[in-house]
C-alpha cells in the first residue's frame, strides 16, 4: 500500500521480495481456485479438454475438480441451463462454501443462446445467481476458458480485504442464500431474481 | 417387401375390423402410411410384429403431430328455386348456383410410428393413429406392450403433445418437470412471457419485447 | 540411552506442527474474519442439487453378499492367479497342488452360486 510500485519491482530484481498481507492472501486464493466437477452440455466437453494435458488448467492451480459443492470455489456453468435444471444449479450454488465464483461459459449459459426463444431453456443463468465472468462462444475454445479463468484470477487478486468491495466471505452482511426458483405450471417462478438481475437497458 | 396395399390387405385378412386406410403421400418420397383405428391398433401392431413375412420387430421412431381445427372452403353446386321476373311475370325458376360452403373440420392429434424389420432387413412401414379431438378425447392405445422401445418415445409424445396412451406402463412426463401443465409442441402453445430483455428481437418476439418496453416506460413515468 | 531417540521426537513434533499449524491458522482466520452463513439449503445432506428425500440411514439387502462371493471368485482369484502364472515354470509340484486347491475352493463357490440361480439375469 504505502510502498511505491517501481521501487517494489526494483527491489524484486535485487532479490528482495516486498509484499502486503492482502497481496499474499489474494495470491494464495487465486492460485487455488478449485472448480466444481459439473458439466451441463456440449461446453462441458471443452471444459474437460481445458483440464487435459494440451491446455492444462492445472498450471493455474485449478486441477482439482471437486465432485462436491462443499469443497469447490468455482462453478463453471458449462452449457445450456434448461428450466428443469435451473433449480438444481441454484441449489448447488447455495451449497458451495464462501468465497464462491461463477463463470458462465458459452452462449447458452449467458443468454440461452440458440435456444433463447424456446420453451424449456433459461435465458441466462445470471437471472438467478451472480456471475463473475461471461465467456461468449458456441462453444468457447479452451483458450477462451483459460482467458476467463485468468480474468477471474485478476479479479480475485484485485479484491481489497476491507471496505465495501471486500470479498463476500469476509462480509457478514453479504447474502448467503439465493432463492431457488420453483418449477411452476407454466414457467419457473419467479422468472428472475431481482436482487441479482435487472433488465438491461437496450441502447439503439 | 410387400406394397402398402398388400400390407393393408394382409392386415384386413388377419385382423377383421382393423379400420386400416392408406394415407397416400403424393410427394416424390412416396412414403405412404397406414392409418389404423384406435380400437384394434394393438391387435394390428401385434400382427405386424409377429407376421412371418412382415416381421416388423423394431419400432424406430414415435412422433406426434398436432393438426389444428381447420375450415375447408368448398365450392358446391346447389339447385335453388328462385323467384324471377321473366317478361314481366313472376315465375318460380329452378337455377343451379355455385356456392362456397365453409365446413369446419375438427382438429386431432396424431401419433406416427416408423417400423422396421431387423430380421428381414426391410422398412419402414409407417402407421398412424388419430385421436378423436384435441381437447378431451386424446387417448390412444399404447404400443409399448408390442415394441418395448416405444416406452420413452410415447412418454415424450405425452409430454409434448398431450396424447394419453392407455396401457402404457409408466406414463409420466419425460422432458418437462412433473408440475408442468402445458404441452409445448402443440401449435396453440403460448410461450411464457419472459421477453423483458431481447437484444435483437424480430417478428412475434419484437411485439412481445415492445409490450415489455411499454411497461417499463410506464413504470418509469409513474416513479 | 534416553537421548538416542530424541531427534525422532523432534521430527515427529515438526511433522505434527507442519500439518496442524496451517489448519489452526485457517481455523483462526475463519473464526475471526469470515462470518458463518449457514442456511437450510447449504446444510442439507444431499449434494447433487436435488431436494433430499427421506433419511440417509437406509438398510441394504443382505442378498448383496451373493455379489460379494461372485466378486471374490472372478476378481480376487485373478489377482492371485496372475503371479502364480508368471512364476509357473519355476514352481514345484506342491505349489501347483496348493493353487489347485485354492481354485477348486472358489469353483465350489461358483457351483453353489450357479445352483442357487443367481447367475441368471433377472
Amino acid at each position: 500500500m504505502a510502498i511505491d510500485q517501481e521501487l517494489k519491482i526494483e527491489m524484486g530484481k535485487q532479490g528482495v521480495v516486498v509484499t502486503t498481507l492482502q497481496e499474499l492472501y489474494n495470491w494464495g486464493r487465486k492460485s487455488s481456485v478449485w472448480p466444481m466437477q459439473f458439466g451441463l452440455a456440449c461446453c462441458a466437453i471443452e471444459m474437460i479438454a481445458t483440464t487435459m494435458a494440451r491446455y492444462d488448467l492445472a498450471r493455474f492451480g485449478a486441477e482439482v475438480f471437486r465432485p462436491s459443492p462443499r469443497q469447490a470455489d468455482l462453478m463453471i456453468i458449462s452449457g445450456t441451463v434448461t428450466k428443469k435444471m435451473a433449480p438444481q444449479v441454484v441449489r448447488l450454488y447455495n451449497q458451495m462454501g464462501e468465497p464462491r465464483y461463477v463463470i458462465a461459459m458459452g452462449a447458452c449459459a449467458i443468454s440461452g443462446g440458440p435456444f433463447k426463444q424456446g420453451y424449456n431453456v433459461l435465458k441466462g443463468i445470471d437471472r438467478y445467481i451472480p456471475v463473475d465472468v461471461h465467456i461468449p462462444g458456441c462453444p468457447p475454445r479452451p483458450e477462451a476458458l483459460l482467458q476467463a479463468f485468468i480474468t477471474l484470477q485478476n479479479k480475485i487478486q484485485a479484491q481489497p480485504l476491507t471496505g465495501p468491495n471486500r470479498p463476500r466471505h469476509l462480509d457478514a452482511e453479504a447474502q448467503g442464500e439465493f432463492p431457488v426458483p420453483v418449477q411452476g405450471e407454466h414457467d419457473l417462478e419467479p422468472t428472475s431474481n431481482p436482487g441479482v438481475w435487472t433488465v438491461p437497458v437496450v441502447i439503439r | 417387401m410387400k406394397t402398402i396395399e398388400e400390407i393393408q390387405a394382409a392386415i384386413e385378412a388377419a385382423v377383421p375390423g382393423g379400420e386400416v386406410t392408406i394415407v397416400m403421400n403424393p410427394s416424390p418420397a412416396a412414403q405412404h402410411s397406414l392409418l389404423v383405428g384406435a380400437g384394434k391398433a394393438v391387435a394390428v401392431a401385434k400382427f405386424l410384429r409377429d407376421d412371418a413375412e412382415l416381421a416388423l420387430d423394431f419400432c424406430s421412431n414415435v412422433t406426434g403431430v398436432d393438426w389444428l381445427d381447420r375450415e375447408i372452403a368448398e365450392k358446391v353446386k346447389v339447385t335453388k328455386t328462385v323467384t324471377k321476373t321473366v317478361d314481366g311475370v313472376e315465375q318460380q325458376v329452378e337455377e343451379t348456383v355455385e356456392e362456397t360452403v365453409k365446413r369446419a373440420v375438427p382438429g386431432y392429434l396424431e401419433c406416427v410410428y416408423h417400423l422396421y424389420s431387423v430380421a428381414k432387413k426391410h422398412g419402414p412401414v409407417v402407421i398412424r393413429m388419430r385421436t378423436a379431438n384435441r381437447s378431451d378425447m386424446v387417448e390412444l392405445p399404447s404400443l409399448t406392450p408390442i415394441w418395448r422401445g416405444a416406452e420413452f418415445q410415447e412418454r415424450e409424445v405425452f409430454d409434448l403433445y398431450g396424447i394419453v396412451f392407455t396401457g402404457h406402463p409408466d406414463l409420466r412426463r419425460i422432458l418437462m418437470w412433473d408440475e408442468f401443465k402445458d404441452h409445448p409442441m402443440r401449435k396453440d402453445y403460448v410461450l411464457p412471457d419472459d421477453f423483458e430483455y431481447e437484444p435483437t428481437p424480430h417478428d412475434d418476439v419484437l411485439k412481445r419485447a415492445e409490450a415489455h418496453r411499454a411497461d417499463v416506460a410506464q413504470e418509469g413515468a409513474a416513479q | 540411552m534416553s537421548f538416542t531417540y530424541f531427534p525422532l521426537v523432534v521430527l515427529f513434533a515438526a511433522a505434527l506442527a507442519f500439518g496442524l499449524v496451517p489448519l489452526s491458522l485457517a481455523w483462526t482466520w475463519a473464526r475471526f474474519f469470515s462470518p458463518r452463513k449457514p442456511n437450510a439449503v447449504k446444510n442439507s445432506i444431499y449434494e447433487c442439487g436435488l431436494v433430499s428425500k427421506g433419511d440417509a440411514w437406509v438398510r441394504f439387502r443382505s442378498a448383496y453378499y451373493l455379489y460379494a462371493i461372485i466378486f471374490l471368485i472372478f476378481d480376487v482369484e485373478a489377482v492371485f492367479l496372475m503371479p502364480f502364472a508368471v512364476a509357473f515354470t519355476g514352481l514345484s509340484m506342491a505349489a501347483c497342488a496348493a493353487m489347485l486347491v485354492f481354485v477348486l475352493l472358489l469353483v465350489e463357490g461358483l457351483a453353489w452360486a450357479w445352483a442357487k440361480g443367481i447367475l441368471t439375469w433377472a
